[in-house]
Formats: C-alpha cells, sequence, structure tokens
C-alpha cells in the first residue's frame, strides 16, 4: 500500500500513520485505534477495519487470524441520546460529584 | 534487549509512563517498562480524563490533586502538546441544600489556595448557557480542565524512548524474586535484572504485590463513558459528568460498579448516563451517540493513592491510584525524587502502603 493512501475515512488517517503506530509496537486494532484515532469516526472503524488488519499483516506478518479483533460494543449504529434516555433522575450507579463532598461536624474533611 | 537493568517499571499507563519519563529526565540508562499488553490497553485508555481538582475531599487530597494540575502546564512544553486545557469546572447542583455544602467547601479550600466560586443559577446559565435551566448553582473553580489520554501517554512514551527507556509490551510479568539486593524480574519473554523495581500495574496491583508475597489493597471499580458525535464547540468548561473534547465529541459518564475486572457496558448503565446527560445539558437529546467504552478504575480500599516505598522491601516502590491521570505528572516527580534523592519535595508519607499493616 502507498503510504499516503488513506486507510480511515472518517478521521483521515493514512497508511504512514498506521505504519508509525506498528513502529511503536502497536499490534492490535485498538493499540492502533488509541494512537491514532484511527477507527474512531462516525462509523466506528467499519470502513478501516479490515484496510488495517492488512497494515498489520504486511507490516509484522502475523496472520489475519491472530490479530485480536475489538470488542464490539453498544451503540452498533449511532443512536439518539433521547432514544437512551429513560428521564428518570434517580440515579443509583451514576454518581455527582456534590454528593461525594462529605462534610463532618459541618465542615469539610 | 538487555536483560540488566537500574530501574524496571511494571506497567504501562499513564502512571509508569510519567515515572519512566520523569526518571529518564535524570538518568538516561537502564530503565525499562514492561507491559502485559500494550499502553492504553489497561484504564488509562478508558477514561474520562479530567484534570479534576476543586471537590476533591479531604482538603489535604484536594491540595495534592491541585499541585499535579499545576505541573500540566510545564509537562506539556517539555514532552508535547497532549491536548490539556484548563477550561475550569463546573460541578452543578440542583438542590438548594447543596449551596450551603458547596459554600463550606468554597470557605475551607480558600485557605490552602484553591479558589471555589459558588455560582447562583444566573450566574452559572451566563457561563454555560446550555446547563438546564433548572439548575439551583455549581461549584466553579478555574483549576479544573481535561487532557486527551492517548496523547498524554504516547507523548510521555516518545518522550521517555528519547531519552533512552526502552520498553517491552505484550510481556506479562509472571514472577519476581528477590537475590543479593537485586530483583529478578521473570517475565513472558525474558528474566530481568534490576536495582530498582517500581510496581505501576494499576488495578492488576494486588496481583502484583501477590508475586512478592505483599498485600497492596487494591480493588475494582467500573466506569462507564459514552461518546457522542463531534458536535459544534458548545460547552465552555469541563462539567463534573461531561466534557467536549477538542474534536467536538461529548464524553459523557460518571458511574461507579463493583464488577470486577468485567468491562463490559451494559445498557442499564448506559441509560442512567444519557439520563444524567440530558438532565445537565437538555439539548444533547438530539445528539447521537457512536460509541461507548467501559474501564476498571483501581480503587484502594481506603480511596486513596498508594505511593512510595514498600516497607521492608528495599528499592520497592509502589504507584497504584485512581485520578491516576491527574495525578500523574505530580506522582511521576516525586516518585522520581524518592529513587534519586531519597526524599520528596512533597511530603508523601500518607500515602504509605504502610498505613494498611
Ligand atoms: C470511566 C473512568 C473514568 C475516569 N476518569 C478519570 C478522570 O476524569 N480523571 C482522572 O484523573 N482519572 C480518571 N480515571 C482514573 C484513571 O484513568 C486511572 O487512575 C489511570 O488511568 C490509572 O493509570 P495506571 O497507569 O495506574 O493504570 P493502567 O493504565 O491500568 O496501567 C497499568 C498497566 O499495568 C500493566 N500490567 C498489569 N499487570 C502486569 C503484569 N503482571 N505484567 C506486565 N504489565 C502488567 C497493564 O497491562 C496496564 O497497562 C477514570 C477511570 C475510569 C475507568
Ligand atoms: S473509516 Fe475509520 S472510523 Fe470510519
Amino acid at each position: 500500500m502507498d503510504k499516503t493512501t488513506i486507510i480511515c475515512r472518517c478521521e483521515e488517517i493514512n497508511c504512514e500513520e498506521i505504519e508509525e503506530a506498528i513502529g511503536h509496537d502497536a499490534r492490535t486494532f485498538d493499540d492502533i485505534k488509541r494512537l491514532t484515532r484511527c477507527g474512531m469516526g462516525p462509523c466506528q472503524a467499519k470502513i478501516c477495519i479490515s484496510l488495517v488488519a492488512d497494515v498489520i499483516h504486511e507490516q509484522t506478518g502475523s496472520h489475519l487470524h491472530e490479530i485480536p479483533l475489538p470488542r464490539m460494543r453498544m451503540p452498533i449504529s449511532p443512536i439518539k441520546l433521547e432514544t437512551l434516555a429513560t428521564n428518570s433522575t434517580t440515579f443509583s450507579s451514576v454518581k455527582s460529584v456534590m454528593d461525594e463532598v462529605e462534610l463532618e461536624e459541618g465542615k469539610v474533611r | 534487549m538487555e536483560s540488566s537493568y537500574e530501574t524496571v517499571v511494571i506497567g504501562g499507563g499513564v502512571v509508569g509512563n510519567s515515572i519512566a519519563y520523569h526518571l529518564s529526565e535524570r538518568y538516561q540508562e537502564g530503565i525499562l517498562v514492561l507491559d502485559k499488553k500494550y499502553p492504553m490497553t489497561g484504564t488509562s485508555g478508558s477514561t474520562q480524563a479530567w484534570v479534576w481538582v476543586h471537590n476533591k475531599t479531604p482538603s489535604w487530597y484536594a491540595e495534592f490533586s491541585m499541585y499535579s494540575a499545576e505541573l500540566y502546564p510545564y509537562l506539556s512544553k517539555k514532552i508535547g502538546d497532549v491536548e490539556y486545557k484548563r477550561t475550569g469546572g463546573l460541578s452543578p447542583f440542583f438542590a438548594e441544600k447543596d449551596r450551603e455544602k458547596a459554600k463550606q467547601l468554597a470557605d475551607s479550600y480558600r485557605k490552602i489556595g484553591i479558589k471555589i466560586k459558588v455560582l447562583s443559577r444566573e450566574e452559572v446559565l451566563e457561563k454555560e448557557p446550555s446547563i438546564n435551566p433548572n439548575v439551583a448553582g455549581a461549584t466553579y473553580s478555574s483549576i479544573d480542565g481535561n487532557v486527551n489520554p492517548f496523547r498524554l501517554i504516547d507523548m510521555y512514551m516518545r518522550a521517555a524512548k528519547k531519552n533512552g527507556v526502552q520498553y517491552s509490551t505484550y510481556n506479562k510479568v509472571t514472577s519476581i524474586e528477590k537475590q543479593n539486593g537485586t530483583f529478578m524480574v521473570t517475565s513472558d519473554k525474558k528474566t530481568y535484572v534490576c536495582k530498582n523495581l517500581i510496581l505501576a500495574g494499576g488495578t492488576w496491583s494486588r496481583e502484583l504485590g501477590n508475586l512478592l508475597g505483599i498485600d497492596i489493597p487494591v480493588n475494582q471499580l467500573r466506569g462507564q463513558i459514552i461518546v457522542t458525535e463531534p458536535l459544534k464547540p458548545f460547552l465552555n468548561y469541563t462539567i463534573s459528568g461531561l466534557r467536549q473534547a477538542i474534536n467536538g465529541e461529548v464524553l459523557i459518564g460518571y458511574s461507579m460498579e463493583k464488577a470486577g475486572f468485567d468491562r463490559s457496558t451494559t445498557l442499564d448503565v448506559i441509560q442512567e448516563t444519557a439520563n444524567m446527560a440530558v438532565h445537565y445539558v437538555p439539548s444533547l437529546r438530539k445528539a447521537k451517540i457512536v460509541r461507548a467504552f467501559s474501564g476498571i478504575r483501581a480503587m484502594p480500599e481506603d480511596g486513596f493513592p498508594i505511593l512510595g516505598k514498600v516497607p521492608g522491601h528495599e528499592n520497592l516502590y509502589v504507584a497504584a491510584t485512581h485520578s491516576g491521570v491527574t495525578l500523574s505528572p505530580l506522582i511521576g516527580t516525586l516518585l522520581t525524587e524518592l529513587i534519586l534523592d531519597g526524599e520528596t519535595s512533597v511530603p508523601i508519607d500518607r500515602y504509605s502502603l504502610s498505613r494498611f499493616a
């Protein structure tokens, strides 16, 4: 592949940038993603994932089936916040920083 | 790669990398960083990355965090652009009863030099027009901000490598032995010998301690985050709960669950997080979520950092903490002083592992 070939269209990452990450010992799609943002765009790697695998294979010689795939997470395709929200304002796992401020006899500890 | 080093750092997260980098500013040879995977595969790659100070309690811990936040501008001069922005931090409250607490906080922190303003509803809306108009008020401090955690670690690593630090990744440490005053660190690839050993294994610190028969009481606390598509810049501050990154994405989430090492994304917490988002910033309703992630905090048993020498083990050091992004510049600086000078410019006795004995 040409160094200037765009691998990730969403984030405009070219082949050279992927190769540089591999030069820094990145080995998986996620390693490369965190170093370059490749795969963090709106399509969430649907377009670039196989191209990245090709570059990893080319650069490291590892076989395609040996390259760990990223974990698929919600949402598989973009979803509006209002669709996720249930409009409740009681929280259990989600905390408020103010609630964490502890007072002892009316004073901040 | 050699097998004999002056100092080996186990763990290439933000904490281990900061220590390696700061050490390499003072001496250039014989530093090795080992990671069982790759830097950023741990908690440092799944974080909100606020550099947050103003409502940490107790006050001595807030003060410690402030010293670290103050190192950030200088750090970015040294290692390069890490997208650190001192946006100021806003913690909204919706119940009038919280105002008293906010005032207490502002009063007592003035003494230690952390300036906190308690804002009225109008002042909040003037500063951050997108906040829910039902807000009662907020605490505000200009010391808070955020950073790009990926850039931060990448830059720490690049600067450290330039100074001669070596890295070996996908190389898990499986046993550690002490022999005639040196450590024998056995990993998947090789056995290394070193004088100083630094345990920076984050949420895996307990396991690392076990290799040496030491109890490092660190537990797991999961956090889940959702990320919007890039939106035009509209949030001015780091809000405790959400922030807008330089590329326009909004990172939302402040959840805590005990789920061991399970890094799943779960619908219940994602929904609660969405509820928080629209409660704080109603216009986010229409924003699309493109991504979600989850990370496991290292939570020491009493909630405070574990830093410094391991009692009874010469040349053995530990650094395990939550809020490691905020604290990394200071931890790297102080551990370097401790290792090379035997003392630190900011006292860390309070954070010693010995408190659990
Ligand atoms: C959702 C969430 C939000 C957060 N928000 C913030 C925030 O806003 N501000 C803030 O300051 N902090 C925040 N934190 C906390 C912060 O991210 C962590 O404190 C920080 O990343 C910890 O860094 P670390 O280097 O200690 O750990 P890690 O990044 O986990 O690094 C530890 C490394 O050790 C390696 N390792 C472990 N065992 C071995 C072994 N046996 N051999 C070799 N290597 C090993 C691992 O592979 C790992 O890379 C948040 C955390 C979460 C989960
Ligand atoms: S092409 Fe890479 S994220 Fe869309």
